[in-house]
């Protein structure tokens, strides 16, 4: 199941320059590249001559050459060169589509061009805002896109997967979580009271008491998650709103299918305190990533499992009440979308 | 303590309805208010046994949200 009408993480904005980059989104072969200007553009990765990939071919000033035949594209799709040819039929252009570079990443709109609206893109702008230090990355997951926004809309398994760096038993034991479900998005609000600190708290916040920890999952369809995470010294008001002489970070989250059973999975980690130390930022990223692989490993392990026995019954637990309320907005989106191409269509 | 998640459903104008709390010994828990026994013999309700009034959108965030 795909979403078309959004607008998804495509790349990082170091990975698209003059060299064509070749990516398969929503199962759509595109290729990116940079104008002369640095304009980001992407298009089919087809050529309509003969189909070879356009991300094989090299730029030639701003248009694309295809490897093979050497047709050249210009930024709109239309193939303005054949070589030995001086009719260009009208039939040679590549899909376009519309691309946005926002928070070092840049954006693409895999629906009806018409409906490509910036003002649509999720805000990521913790991770190029100077009030905050952030380092981003990104990781290819065999697995399909819902099995990490699941992940990361129920933290219980912070307690098992992450019980060396990000987790422990408090986690799974000891919370009470409130999970607020509006149309088009959850919260998943978690405070663990009165708890020890796991160890990468430890390690970057110092603490040496019990914490009072927050985890806030922002999920906005159809898969981004922001989570507001951090702790402070039990007893010194987080819950009431004082976050002081702790520790408050954002972990960020893009995920963006490539086919069924694999992902992109763009993400990023922002923190408010000491914000020009690039060595705690680095510090930080190290150790949420080291996590991260710990859940790659568990994403591929299950769609392995799907992979030989498809759409088994599963058991729902209280846990996984967020993971509930975010599939029945995708599912219902979804819908929505169909119905609106079948009308289309009918028309 | 043990683990216990409260329901919030927000309709399209971010009016929310009362909560629905799901506990650890496996039970769902609904906010409302208990019908007074006035409001039972003005409403022609049987006298006996616990009931509470809840709100419409609680009934919808039921529908939506179990």
């Amino acid at each position: 199941m795909f979403l078309r009408n959004f607008w998804y993480v495509a790349a990082t904005d170091s990975e698209v320059g003059r060299k064509p980059l070749a990516r398969l989104i929503l199962g759509e072969p595109i290729v990116f590249f940079r104008t002369e200007d640095g304009t980001p553009v992407a298009f089919e990765d087809r050529c309509a001559h003969r189909h070879l990939p356009l991300s094989m071919g090299k730029l030639v000033g701003d248009r694309l050459q295809c490897h093979y035949h050497g047709l050249q594209y210009d930024q709109t799709g239309r193939c303005v060169r054949i070589p030995g040819q001086d009719q260009i039929p009208p039939s040679a252009k590549v899909k376009t589509y519309p691309v946005v570079e926002r928070y070092r990443w840049v954006w693409i709109w895999m629906g009806d061009p018409a409906l490509a609206d910036p003002a649509k893109i999720t805000d990521f702008h913790w991770l190029d805002d100077p009030a905050w230090g952030a380092k981003a990355s990104y990781l290819h997951v065999k697995a399909n896109w819902q099995l990490v926004v699941d992940n990361l809309l129920d933290l219980t398994h912070l307690a098992f997967v992450h019980e060396t760096t990000i987790g422990n038993a408090a986690l799974a034991e000891h919370a009470v979580v409130k999970v607020t479900r509006a149309p088009n998005n959850v919260v998943v609000t978690r405070w663990i009271i009165d708890q020890p600190a796991p160890p990468t708290f430890v390690k970057v916040g110092g603490f040496t008491t019990h914490v009072d920890r927050w985890q806030i999952i922002d999920f906005v369809p159809p898969a981004f998650l922001r989570l507001d995470v951090g702790a402070t010294p039990t007893g010194t008001g987080a819950p009431e709103g004082k976050r002081v002489g702790g520790i408050n970070m954002r972990n960020l989250n893009a995920i963006t299918p490539e086919t069924d059973k694999t992902s992109h999975y763009f993400w990023g980690q922002a923190h408010d305190f000491d914000v020009e130390n690039a060595e705690l930022t680095n510090r930080i990223f190290e150790q949420i990533q080291t996590a991260f692989y710990e859940d790659v490993a568990v994403f591929s392990a299950q769609q392995r499992s799907l992979d030989l026995i498809p759409n088994p019954p599963q058991l729902d637990i209280n846990a996984d009440t967020g993971v509930i309320q975010a599939r029945r907005i995708l599912a219902r989106l979804h819908d929505e979308e169909q119905a609106a191409l079948h009308v289309t269509a009918a028309e | 303590m043990k683990f216990r998640v409260e329901l919030v459903w927000k309709d399209d104008e971010e009016q929310a309805a009362a909560s629905i709390y799901l506990t650890s010994d496996g039970r769902v828990i609904l906010q409302g208010r208990a019908v007074s026994q006035t409001e039972r013999a003005t409403l022609s309700l049987p006298p006996e046994g616990d009931m509470i009034s809840v709100d419409r959108n609680l009934i919808q965030a039921i529908k939506d949200m179990l």
